[in-house]
């Protein structure tokens, strides 16, 4: 018998009924209706999803839904009938379903749409924090915790970002959260060796802030955080914009090389391959100078010494790429972060298929530290949008993690 | 270097303006902006109807002149050969259909005047085949023969094999395939051939190589129903390539991504298409048109010994809902400028010439109503290349 089939059945006689049924899991939204993140989610646990090459159903079951806002076109009822679950009107009645403890094994947060204020820097006041805050005073009550997912960014804020990783450490349980970009496909499929040396980087992104640049700064720092000496944080960000940014460029601050480079990889040149279906050098013919309007620049200098730019190209491009120089490698090394296309989005897939991973073993996959100091990488870079675009130093961004040995692309 | 193209029609998103601009303009490749090591300095256009983009690339790169006829291509106005290479794109334009919906383009009648000027020259150069090498078999054989004949390297075929796959994976050489299946769309002589071109770079890494097939039988309208409804066609291998693609239609409103059942297939689904064929050696493979169900080509297979059915999909970047550019056409431009170089194709035209036949074997029994067809002709023997020439790098 092998080792792990005799764990298996040595323990099967001490489960009790609850712990061989489905994981129960309650869902936490903003907004649920069509093509919003949380439908995306939510729906997979419901439905199920594709990997691997076959279709998904984990043994979860969605017992509860807790939605903020109910606009035109919310499905929270219509799922609820259907797949035999109830929508409570708190969260700490969703987490209890209706009863006084604890009574789900995981907790998805999705806090992405919906209607909320934005602030002076331009971030839109999701609230992830207060969402996680009340689960967190279920699970204090309770003297139990499970695992919880948040959707992108911990919260707009690093302080409030800080405290629901503290609070996770507190109270022992896994967390994950992020961008989908760092799990989807890579063209090519290129992952950097752990323990790379890494000379200089940029990611190229587009869309709007801060939802945008928030998943172009988590891929980066997937592929970063693999460099010699794992993370240690940021020392210092700066964001700049519009033709600033090409000055910049022109005085090496960051590198037109790696520009080139990342751009090589996008399916999505604008202008002349709009125009006529032509490849282009945007770099080489200066037509990327025509086509940027409102390009910015977020500078980031890591504790280590490494320096990172993601420049946010709309008019150029309309995908994500990479490029960094490591040392050793013979030329620059660049991929696209693929995005497939609405309505099914598969890359999502790939991300529910990390939360799985995590509500079954309750192990995170890959840190939320990574999470965390890309949140705080983006607020202080917004804030240095605001103030007349200054370099800010960050000693609070002193975020220590070393990134998964494995490798977390689908690969299979 | 000096290249030629000889092609049909060159206007936004045609083949020919794809493969051209990424010889005069470059295009990215292994993280830099690639510009081929080679001029094409000859172009015949066979249409030049108005969208007509050559006369403004001949403009812009003065290094590239277009010649009336193909002969003055090849010969740069002179007398005899003066090119190192040919492309020869004969997809796109306005040609005639036949009674069998095939797609009369001139490929066959390009690729005789082509070699006649290496007859007349006394030489020749290798020469590359946009897709399929002709809707018509005998001629298709007549061309890979007269190839080997005059002893040039010959490359054709379509971009599904050489282009990225979401996952990275290759079939293992040497594996024991049974099935094999690729739930793709599109139409009938048009992209079943991308999506047989998609199941052979794969099969033919198995165990033995190639050894030609011997019968092919369509199925289309009740019989394509009730063909899926008995599984003359492994639901499971269907079920997993359907799971590698990216643009599953949602079978029920409101939901983005949601496994369809048969009968929300028969609801999705417009006029779908199976091409069900025997290999000598005892592989069956299935090619499908899933039209209005997927608009990506996926692929599985079941291997002896593995537990897991193999699937992946052959990613398209396709223009214009989902990017710019036909990316795609980037890894198949890389293999044509190594063969121009070395003068060895990078893989074998005898998947081209059976994948061609097979079109054609499908097309006919779709027009013999569905019969099977018998292909003693397509016996074609050959060994895959050990090294994998799809996207990776």
């Amino acid at each position: 018998m092998r080792r792990r089939t005799f764990l298996a059945s040595a323990a099967a006689p001490f489960l009790s009924p609850a712990q061989t049924g489905p994981k129960r899991v309650a869902i936490i939204a903003t907004v649920y209706r069509y093509l919003s993140h949380a439908q995306h989610f939510g729906d997979r646990f419901l439905v199920g999803y594709p990997w691997g090459g076959a279709w998904q159903r984990p043994n979860l079951k969605v017992v509860s839904l807790y939605v903020d806002q109910k606009p035109e076109g919310d499905q929270s009822e219509e799922r609820a009938r259907e797949f035999g679950f109830q929508v409570y009107p708190t969260i700490a009645e969703a987490l209890c379903c209706g009863g006084s403890k604890l009574a789900v094994d995981a907790v998805l947060i999705i806090a992405e749409h919906g209607k909320y204020p934005v602030n002076e820097k331009g971030q839109i006041l999701y609230p992830r924090y207060e969402f996680f805050k009340q689960c967190v005073d279920v699970f204090e009550k309770d003297g139990r915790a499970v695992p919880v997912y948040n959707d992108k960014h911990l919260s707009y804020s690093f302080a409030k970002a800080k405290w629901m990783v503290g609070a996770s450490k507190r109270l022992n349980f896994p967390v994950l959260a992020g961008s989908s970009l760092p799990v989807t496909w890579r063209l090519p499929d290129l992952e950097l060796p752990l323990g790379c040396e890494i000379e200089d980087a940029l990611m190229v992104g587009v869309g709007g802030s801060d939802p945008m640049d928030f998943h172009a700064l988590e891929a980066m720092q997937c592929m970063l955080e693999r460099r010699k000496g794992g993370e240690t944080g940021v020392k210092a960000v700066q964001l700049i914009e519009g033709d600033a940014v090409w000055k910049a460029g022109e005085e090496g601050r960051w590198s037109k090389e790696l520009l080139v480079s990342a751009l090589s990889r996008s399916d999505s040149p604008l202008g002349l391959t709009l125009a006529d279906g032509r490849t282009q050098d945007l770099v080489g013919s200066g037509e990327i100078y025509k086509l940027v309007k409102n390009p910015a620049a977020y500078f980031i200098e890591y504790n280590d010494g490494l320096k990172a730019t993601l420049l946010m190209l709309n008019g150029a491009v309309r995908d994500f790429n990479f490029a960094a120089r490591v040392k050793g490698a013979p030329g620059p090394q660049a991929t696209q972060f693929l995005l497939t296309p609405e309505p099914n989005v598969t890359y999502s897939a790939c991300l529910v298929h990390k939360i799985v991973e995590m509500f079954e073993t309750r192990r995170a996959p890959y840190p939320v530290e990574r999470t965390l100091l890309v949140s705080g990488i983006l607020e202080s870079c917004l804030t240095s949008r605001v103030q007349n675009h200054q370099r800010l130093e960050t000693p609070h961004l002193k975020v220590d993690y070393s990134p998964p040995r494995q490798s977390q692309l689908p690969r299979t | 270097m000096k290249i030629a193209a000889v092609v049909t029609v060159v206007h936004k998103y045609s083949h020919a303006q794809h493969f051209i601009d990424r010889f005069l303009e470059g295009y990215g490749w292994n993280g830099v902006h690639h510009k081929p090591p080679m001029d094409l300095v000859a172009l015949y256009v066979d249409q030049t109807p108005p969208g007509d983009l050559s006369r403004d690339r001949a403009a812009r790169f003065p290094t590239l002149k277009i010649y009336p006829t193909i002969a003055e291509a090849l010969t740069l106005g002179g007398s005899s050969l003066a090119v190192d290479g040919v492309l020869l794109i004969g997809e796109h334009g306005d040609y005639k259909y036949n009674e069998k919906h095939q797609h009369l383009y001139p490929r066959y009648e390009m690729f005789q005047q082509i070699v006649k000027v290496f007859q007349t020259s006394g030489r020749s150069v290798p020469v590359f085949n946009d897709k399929h090498l002709s809707w018509n078999w005998e001629w298709a054989k007549e061309m890979y023969d007269t190839s080997r004949k005059m002893g040039f390297a010959f490359m054709a075929g379509s971009s599904l094999p050489v282009t990225w796959r979401t996952p990275s994976l290759e079939m293992p050489l040497g594996a024991r395939v049974s099935e094999a299946l690729c739930a793709g769309y599109g139409g009938v002589d048009s992209y079943d051939f991308h999506a047989l071109e998609t199941i052979q770079c794969m099969v033919e890494r198995r165990r033995g190589g190639e050894t030609g097939v011997k019968w092919v039988e369509a199925y289309r309208g009740d019989r394509f129903w009730e063909a899926l409804r008995n599984g003359v066609w492994p639901k499971d291998l269907m079920e997993a390539a359907l799971c590698r693609s990216h643009t599953l239609t949602p079978a029920r409103k409101g939901f983005n991504h949601i496994f369809p059942t048969f009968d929300d297939m028969r609801r999705i689904m417009r006029d779908p298409v199976a091409y069900r064929y025997e290999h000598n050696d005892g592989l069956k493979c299935t090619m499908l048109l899933m039209n209005g169900l997927v608009q990506d080509f996926n692929f599985a297979a079941r291997i002896a010994g593995q537990p897991r059915i193999f699937s992946t999909q052959m990613y398209l970047p396709m223009p214009p809902a989902r990017t710019t550019l036909a990316n795609f056409f980037s890894p198949l431009v890389n293999n044509i400028e190594k063969m121009f170089l070395t003068g060895k194709p990078t893989y074998p035209v005898e998947r081209t010439l059976l994948t061609t036949g097979l079109t054609a074997a499908g097309v006919e029994s779709l027009f013999q109503n569905q019969t099977r067809y018998e292909t003693p002709h397509l016996a074609v023997k050959y060994q895959a290349p050990k090294e994998s020439t799809y996207w990776r790098t």
